[in-house]
């Protein structure tokens, strides 16, 4: 028995299994709504992830998973072994890691900047417009991306009317362009939306602090050293070690919109190659295998900075 | 929020205040512009846009592309797709999520702490893209409508939004229906769900931003191209040199679209799927910063 500070009247809240019991006839309706919303999470959530174990059998379409013959861990063995890996390892980690330092500081300057800009007004509108492109699709991204970039795009056109350039830059044709083009159109389509959460930080801040740092000699500099940033700074251990465990992923719809034939060398990631192998092929087996890898490792990882961070910062997400 | 008087005016401060400024009104700039120089261009000529040039304003106004991407079938049943996607997965989503929601939310329930983890394991482990996809087909999901729906209904972190907005309503108020008889359904539908206008409001906008975005499920499922939406298809005239002339095949071209070029039927078709989003999300704005402080800390 429980009482609810709320209404002043008890609220029933039976213990054991004899309160299972009980529930089921007493709470038989809300019961009976649970059993279709129980069904869908078993078929949508749960099956599929019975079906990773498909990376340890041959599987074949049709067959039930412990029909098939067992393999252990060959596919993941295959995949290590793939003279293809390391060229995907180095993309993933190459575009991951621009993502995780140039694309992690950007929203944090710019929601820094945007604090520092006087007007209400002014500064709500530059927010809902840094927002926008995180809500257009990414192959709407791509065509403005096609716009810009392409040989005969805007930035070619403009370079050339400057006379930066003779003849036409191919940074989407070029693999050595590609992960600085992704990182751009990545930070162009993310940076606004991302600054939220350390803006929605930064006016959690009391007013009152920045009085009195006045009072103590601070300048505008300072007042964002010794005020600002530590306010936010929890928030920025934390979104790091999230960030840290998406180090695998290193794009998707980007690189099937965007990239082509000429670049492969430099965008083919894991996940672009699980796709492809896993879906586009038909070997079931080894794609799961190859995602099931994946994402240990970033588990793994950020287990492992939540860890350290734990024992250096005392902030941790579980 | 700091133009306060308490602030020292320094020589310093102003110069970086000018820059700051302008530095500002330059990304806002390069945020916004391709949408103006794509609207631009979709206003266009064909023949004339390819040459190139065309920055803010159209040289040569033309309203062809618009009058292609209105009549063109392929791009109408598109578009047709598109809404449905949103009509079906919104009300369906908002109601899944909010019925899920108020179970959880129900502290007198038996069964809702083993729902609540049943759901919140699925934020952390999933299937994975093969595992899921195999499901679909093996459901019979393949070139069907119901893929786009069906397997978006509930959602953990839609759960942990509604179920916590709905925990702060006085729980007065469910005792006193209770006590009426009222049944647990209409409970919801009559009291709970027009309490919680404003949050469902901002769910619908996420589940709606998303239906209307997708287009890798498309091109998974959508084999026969019966179900494409408008996405799938511009991604396909961006991809395929081809695409357009395949379209254009189909149906016969009056004389004003001859000079269709896949630039400015393209840019068309991007303004056609861009603007809803552009009319809707401003509304929503002051919803965001909850729904991603949730999202951030659970998740």
């Amino acid at each position: 028995m429980r009482h609810s500070a709320l209404s002043g009247t008890t609220v029933t809240r039976p213990d054991g299994a004899g309160g299972l019991l009980r529930s089921l006839r007493t709470q038989r309706e809300l019961w009976l709504l649970c059993i279709p919303i129980i069904i869908w999470v078993a078929v949508f959530a749960y099956y599929p992830m019975y079906g990773i174990l498909m990376a340890f059998v041959d599987y074949i379409p049709g067959k039930e998973i412990f029909q098939c013959d067992f393999m252990g861990l060959k596919y993941f063995q295959q995949f290590l072994t793939n003279p293809s890996i390391a060229l995907l390892l180095r993309n993933t980690l190459a575009m991951s890691s621009l993502s995780l330092t140039v694309g992690f500081v950007a929203p944090i300057a710019f929601a820094l900047m945007l604090n520092e800009l006087g007007g209400r007004k002014t500064k709500k509108l530059i927010q809902t417009v840094s927002y926008l492109p995180h809500f257009i699709s990414w192959v709407v991204a791509g065509s403005m991306v096609y716009l810009v970039l392409s040989s005969d795009g805007i930035l070619n056109n403009l370079l050339i009317q400057f006379g930066a350039t003779d003849t036409a830059i191919p940074f989407l044709t070029k693999g050595e362009y590609y992960w600085t083009t992704y990182t751009i159109v990545n930070i162009w389509k993310s940076m606004g939306w991302s600054s939220i959460i350390y803006l929605s930080a930064m006016s959690g801040v009391d007013e009152e602090l920045y009085q009195a740092g006045a009072i103590d000699g601070l300048g505008r500099w300072g007042m964002v050293k010794h005020i600002t940033l530590p306010s936010i700074a929890p928030t920025i251990m934390l979104l790091w070690i999230l960030g840290i465990g998406n180090i695998l992923n290193a794009g998707f719809d980007y690189h099937l919109i965007i990239g082509n034939d000429a670049t492969r060398t430099y965008w083919d990631v894991i996940d672009t190659y699980a796709y492809r192998y896993g879906v586009q092929q038909g070997f079931y087996s080894m794609g799961t295998a190859v995602s099931l890898m994946k994402s240990l490792i970033g588990f793994l990882l950020v287990w492992a900075t939540n860890t350290i961070s734990k024992k250096l910062t005392d902030t941790s997400i579980f | 929020m700091r133009k306060a008087s308490y602030i020292k005016k320094t020589t310093g401060g102003t110069v970086f205040d000018v820059f700051n400024a302008l530095f500002m009104i330059l990304l806002t700039a390069t945020m916004i512009y391709p949408f103006l120089n794509i609207f631009a261009i979709s206003l266009n000529e064909g023949t004339d846009a390819v040459r190139g040039g065309i920055y803010l304003w159209p040289r040569k106004l033309s309203f062809a592309n618009y009058a292609y991407v209105f009549s063109n079938e392929s791009l109408l049943r598109g578009a047709a797709v598109s809404v449905l996607r949103v009509a079906v997965g919104v009300a369906t989503g908002v109601f899944g999520n909010a019925l899920l929601g108020y179970i959880v939310s129900n502290r007198a329930f038996y069964g809702r702490k083993f729902m609540r983890v049943l759901f919140l394991i699925t934020m952390y482990f999933s299937g994975g893209l093969i595992p899921t996809y195999l499901l679909m087909i093996r459901l019979g999901m393949m070139n069907s409508f119901q893929v786009y729906w069906v397997p978006n209904i509930f959602s953990a972190f839609y759960m942990l939004l509604t179920s916590s907005y709905i925990q702060n309503l006085p729980e007065s108020l469910f005792e006193a229906a209770r006590m009426d008889g009222c049944s647990e359904l209409r409970l919801l539908v009559s009291i709970v769900l027009p309490l919680c206008v404003p949050m469902l409001a901002c769910i619908a906008v996420y589940i709606g931003v998303d239906q209307w975005n997708s287009w890798f499920d498309v091109s998974l499922y959508s084999k026969n191209g019966q179900w494409d939406n408008l996405q799938i298809i511009l991604y396909r005239l961006l991809n395929q040199a081809t695409a357009l002339q395949k379209m254009m095949e189909k149906q016969r071209v009056a004389a004003a679209m001859k000079t269709l070029q896949p630039l400015t039927v393209r840019a068309a078709t991007t303004i056609v799927v861009t603007l809803p989003i552009i009319f809707i999300y401003p509304f929503f704005q002051k919803y965001f910063v909850s729904g991603i402080t949730i999202g951030s800390v659970k998740g």
